[in-house]
This record gives structure tokens, C-alpha cells and sequence, in this order.
């Protein structure tokens, strides 16, 4: 390897890294801003144009804040732990692709490189807390773990059934395949399946029980503060970030659905331009249903991943794969195949639905709690007294 | 059908925000003035003096019985004799030299507004306490009447006792001696209302 080589590659990462925290950081105005506006306010003002400089403002702040170590908190693991957040995080951008050109390195199997790296940034988040040795840290980062690896199977399971639809794991091929018709007419099921498991991933509002302020006060991050908080803040808007670029490109048709008109640099342009505002309203949906739910228990949020969407992502496999089976097999099914799979995987999303608004307690009196209220006890205890006499 | 998946609970909030999202925000930006909220003309802000616009002078003549009924003792206040008055400009014998009010220490009781019986004290629309200097928040002569000035131009202030209050001197007419003995005779007529003679009561 050359020098020039070495240099090459080290301004690529450097360019990288400046960049993604750049999104990062003005993806923090844009939640304030966003969140403001659902509740009326007007959000950061001040600094800058409109407060188009906070973010900023609050860079310096946490880089000149004071960085606490509590005293019987486990050195190396402690500092080692925004790190281990952050480097995941940023790793993940090596193999997404931005427009057809605007890639990294493009790996065939990219889209298995970032389901196993996106898993490594729950160690980290386990190490804060245990290296912190907070008992707030401990449970945020065990509740950590247990979340992320149970939603990652229906994740990586909507991820498998694109993969299938595109007989691909290469990013750039899969969003190739989408020129006619993006992912989500296809498959809304595995969007929904895909984009709530991404919530979950990322720890946000309605899945953010391992940060919960008022049952483990900011688990892992409690006894952060400073630069290194601050890495653990970039890291999971950088994840934001990454998981809202994935729905465009796996679901949305990513830069080549709607196909743009011209040719050449216009077209590209245009093409960077669809993808990014897509990208935009990805990350509205994640910010708007934050600032519109309240956080799940955790008896809830369990239940909600094991009992419905890894089922729902298992039937979704078996049934696109039998229709893709057979459509390979004769070739007069295959034209209507797509519509069949889009009416199935249609109905099985308005299932969902049903279990969400309708079963999600259905053996509610063992684990969980329901308000009940004194007119329907009292009518129990008279139904009871009748049956007894 | 939109109706009904409308009705779906996670839905259902997903459109309130979205709705609440293009409403127009409360927020007033408190340290711009331009942008704050405005008070309501009845506030009663910190107490105030009244400028009298037809002589130019306050209606304050340093009575100072406002001074004597303050529950926290946060004025003071000292009068002169009011040079207008010998140049025959104005009614008032005495006028206000000297005025200060400790408005930190004002509870805006309004007892001082109550009690004045020149209308020259009034509970202004100012009701901001912070300031750069340790003795800020007192307010001399000027300053209260430069609140008050502005107060009047707000709300187009008249006195509560016009005629009384008025500082334009008075023609002074000489009271003509009346005798009493040529009044006696018309005592019946009471129309007329001479307070000098007291008429009883007819009984039933």
C-alpha cells in the first residue's frame, strides 16, 4: 500500500466521520425543532439564524464541560464504552450507498456486513453499564440487551424477505431491482415489521425503556457527561440516521423510484435530491411518533416483540417465498405474483393492526395491569351472586 | 373506512400531533419587546405618577397621604410651594418636590391609588424587576413620572374627579355676604336649597 493510498483512505474516513456528525448533529435541531412544533413551541431560536447554530453551541458546551469518573466505576471499560458505541455506528456507513456512485466500498453481502454490525453497538451500551457500577447503568444496559436482541430477529427477518424479492444481499442491486416498483407496495408488512424493529434498535420513543428517565434515569448514559455523553448522543442519531437511509433503500426505492428525468449530472442530482427527501421523511415518521407516544412497560414491549412481530415476520417469509417458489416454477403465475403478494402481505399488516388494537392484552390479567372501573366490579360481583344462587 | 381506521388508537394520535404540528405556536419570546405578550389594560403594575397634560405639571401636591398609608413603607415624599401658583398658571397652592419608590419593596396593593384624593397616583403597567444596578428598582421623581406619562398615552387616562382635580386656577369670586334676615322670610322655599337653614321633616 502506497502513501497516497494511506492518505486516500484516511481523508474518505475522516470525510465520513465529519459528515455523519455533521447529520447528527443537525438531526438533534431537527428533533427539537420537530418536537416544538407538536407541542406548540417554537423550539431553539436564539443561536443563530432561527437557532440554526445550536447545535453547535451545544458541541462546545459538552466539549468544555467537566468529564466525571465515579470512583468505583471499572476505568477501562468505562472509557472504552462511547467508543464501542460509536465505532459500530460509524462502520455501518462503509457499504450504504447514497446514489448509484456515491459509495464507499460496495460489498456483495452489505446488507448481512450491517446486520451483524449493527448488533455490536448493544455491547457497548452493556459495558457503560456495568462500567459505570451505577445499579441504574447495570439494569438500563441489561434491558438494553435484552431488547435489542429481541427485536433483531424481526428485523433481520424483514430484511431477509427483500433479499428474496431481489435475489440479492448487495444494497446497491436491491435498490437496482426497485426501478418498477419500490419494496413497500410489495411488502407493507415487512416495512412495518422493519421500521418498528428499527425503533426498537434504536432505543427511541415508544422502545426507549433502557434510557427510561423515570424508571432508570437515563440507564447506561447516567453517569456520563461532557465529550463523552456527547459520543454516546452522536452515536444514536448517527443510528437514527443509518436506520431511516435503509428504509429508503430497502422499502422506498431509495434513488431510482420515482425514475427522475434528464441524464447525466442533472439526473444524479435530482436522483441525490429524491433520496435525501425521503430519507427527511423517514426521520419525521421517527421523530413525529416520538413526540406522539408514551413509552412501553417492559412486559409490553417484550410481548409486543416475541408475540407478534417475530411471528408475523416468520409467516411473512413462508408466504413470499412459497409465492416466489411458484412463480419461478410456472411461469403464467408469475405476472399476478406480485399482486398477490402485495394483497397478502397487505391483509396480514391490517392483522397486525387487529392483534395491536385488540389482542395486544388478551391474557392481560397475568402480566399486565388494567384499570378497572368500580361500576364493571360491582356488575361482576351481581353476575357472580346470580350464577351462585 | 377512513373513519374507522381513524379510530385506531395509535392512529388517532398520530393526527392529533400532526394537527397540533401546523397550529401557531404560544410561545412569546419574553425579552423581545416586540414580541411579548401585551398586558391587559386593567394590570396593575407598579404605582405611578399622573402628569397633568393642560398645565404641565403633576397632579401630585405631596400630600403625602399615600406615603402615610403604604403597608410596607416604600415611599417618600416631599412637597414646595408650586411656582405656577404665584404666577397664577396654576390652581394647585402646592406641588410635588421630591417623589421616591422602592419598587422592590411595593406589594401593588393599589391602597396608595385608593387613598389619593388628587387622582395623581395610579398603578401603572410597568411590572418589570430586573435590573443592572443594586439600587435600580428605585424610582425618583422622573422615572415615576415618565411611567405614568406612558400609562396615559396607553390608555387615554382622565381623572376619576375631573372638575375637582383640574389644575386651571379657579376665577375667584367674592362670596356676597348674605342676610340672614332677608333670607328668613323664603325659609319655606327649600327648592332652593340654602344649606344654612334646616327644614324638619314633616311629620305624618
Amino acid at each position: 500500500m502506497t502513501l497516497i493510498e494511506v492518505l486516500k483512505y484516511l481523508s474518505l474516513a475522516g470525510g465520513l466521520f465529519f459528515l455523519l456528525t455533521m447529520v447528527a448533529a443537525y438531526l438533534t435541531l431537527m428533533e427539537r425543532k420537530v418536537l416544538a412544533r407538536i407541542q406548540q413551541r417554537m423550539g431553539p431560536t436564539y443561536v443563530g439564524f432561527k437557532g440554526i447554530l445550536q447545535p453547535l453551541a451545544d458541541a462546545i458546551k459538552l466539549i468544555t464541560k467537566e468529564d466525571l469518573l465515579p470512583s468505583w466505576a471499572d476505568r477501562s471499560i468505562y472509557w472504552l464504552a462511547p467508543i464501542a458505541v460509536l465505532v459500530p455506528a460509524v462502520l455501518m456507513w462503509v457499504t450504504i450507498p447514497v446514489t448509484g456512485e456515491l459509495v464507499l466500498s460496495n460489498f456483495d453481502m452489505g446488507l448481512l456486513y450491517i446486520t451483524a454490525i449493527s448488533v455490536l453497538s448493544v455491547m457497548g451500551l452493556v459495558m457503560a453499564g456495568w462500567g459505570s457500577a451505577n445499579k441504574w447503568a447495570v439494569m438500563g444496559g441489561l434491558r438494553a440487551a435484552g431488547q435489542l436482541v429481541s427485536y433483531e430477529i424481526p428485523f433481520i427477518m424483514s430484511i431477509l424477505a427483500i433479499a428474496m424479492l431481489a435475489q440479492s444481499l448487495n444494497l446497491r442491486e436491491i435498490v437496482f431491482q426497485q426501478n418498477h416498483f419500490a419494496f413497500i407496495l410489495k411488502q407493507p408488512l415487512a416495512f412495518f415489521i422493519f421500521f418498528t424493529a428499527g425503533l426498537a434498535e434504536l432505543g427511541r420513543i415508544p422502545f426507549d425503556i433502557h434510557h427510561a428517565e423515570s424508571e432508570v434515569v437515563g440507564g447506561p448514559f447516567v453517569e456520563y457527561s461532557g465529550a463523552h455523553w456527547a459520543v454516546f448522543y452522536l452515536a444514536e442519531y448517527m443510528n437514527t440516521f443509518t436506520v431511516a437511509v435503509l428504509t429508503t433503500l430497502l422499502f422506498l426505492g431509495g434513488w431510482i423510484w420515482p425514475t427522475m428525468p434528464f441524464d447525466g449530472t442533472l439526473h444524479n442530482l435530482l436522483s441525490l435530491i429524491l433520496f435525501m427527501f425521503k430519507t427527511i421523511l423517514v426521520i419525521y415518521l421517527i421523530f413525529w411518533i416520538r413526540g406522539t407516544f408514551p413509552r412501553l412497560r417492559i412486559d409490553q414491549l417484550m410481548a409486543f416483540g416475541w408475540k407478534i412481530l417475530v411471528p408475523l415476520s416468520f409467516i411473512n417469509i413462508l408466504i413470499t417465498s412459497s409465492i416466489l417458489f411458484f412463480a419461478d416454477r410456472n411461469p403464467a403465475f408469475s405476472p399476478i405474483s406480485h399482486w398477490i403478494m402485495s394483497l397478502t402481505s397487505l391483509m396480514l399488516l391490517v392483522f397486525t393492526v387487529y392483534l395491536i388494537k385488540y389482542r395486544a392484552n388478551a391474557n392481560g390479567d397475568v402480566d399486565s395491569v388494567r384499570l378497572v372501573s368500580a361500576s364493571e366490579i360491582r356488575q361482576n360481583i351481581l353476575k357472580k351472586n346470580e350464577v351462585t344462587h | 373506512m377512513l373513519k374507522n381506521i381513524a379510530k385506531i388508537g395509535f392512529v388517532e394520535g398520530l393526527i392529533v400531533t400532526i394537527k397540533a404540528t401546523f397550529r401557531k405556536p404560544v410561545t412569546a419570546e419574553y425579552p423581545n419587546p416586540d414580541k411579548r405578550q401585551a398586558v391587559a389594560d386593567r394590570y396593575m403594575g407598579f404605582p405611578a405618577l399622573m402628569w397633568d397634560m393642560n398645565i404641565q405639571e403633576p397632579y401630585c401636591t405631596g400630600c403625602m397621604v399615600c406615603v402615610r398609608n403604604c403597608p410596607t413603607q416604600c415611599m417618600t415624599a416631599e412637597m414646595k410651594d408650586n411656582p405656577y401658583y404665584s404666577d397664577g398658571i396654576s390652581g394647585r397652592r402646592k406641588i410635588i418636590d421630591k417623589f421616591e419608590i422602592n419598587l422592590g419593596r411595593c406589594i401593588l396593593c393599589g391602597i396608595c391609588v385608593d387613598v389619593c384624593n388628587f387622582d395623581a397616583i395610579e398603578m401603572s403597567h410597568e411590572h418589570e424587576l430586573s435590573k443592572y444596578q443594586r439600587d435600580g428598582n428605585r424610582a425618583d421623581l422622573n422615572k415615576l413620572l415618565d411611567m405614568g406619562k406612558e400609562y396615559q398615552f396607553k390608555l387615554n387616562w382622565i381623572p376619576k374627579q375631573p372638575e375637582k382635580n383640574s389644575g386651571t386656577p379657579k376665577i375667584k369670586t367674592k362670596k356676597t355676604e348674605v342676610n340672614k334676615a332677608s333670607v328668613f322670610p323664603i325659609l319655606i322655599d327649600v327648592k332652593k336649597g340654602n344649606s344654612d337653614v334646616k327644614m324638619e321633616k314633616p311629620t305624618k
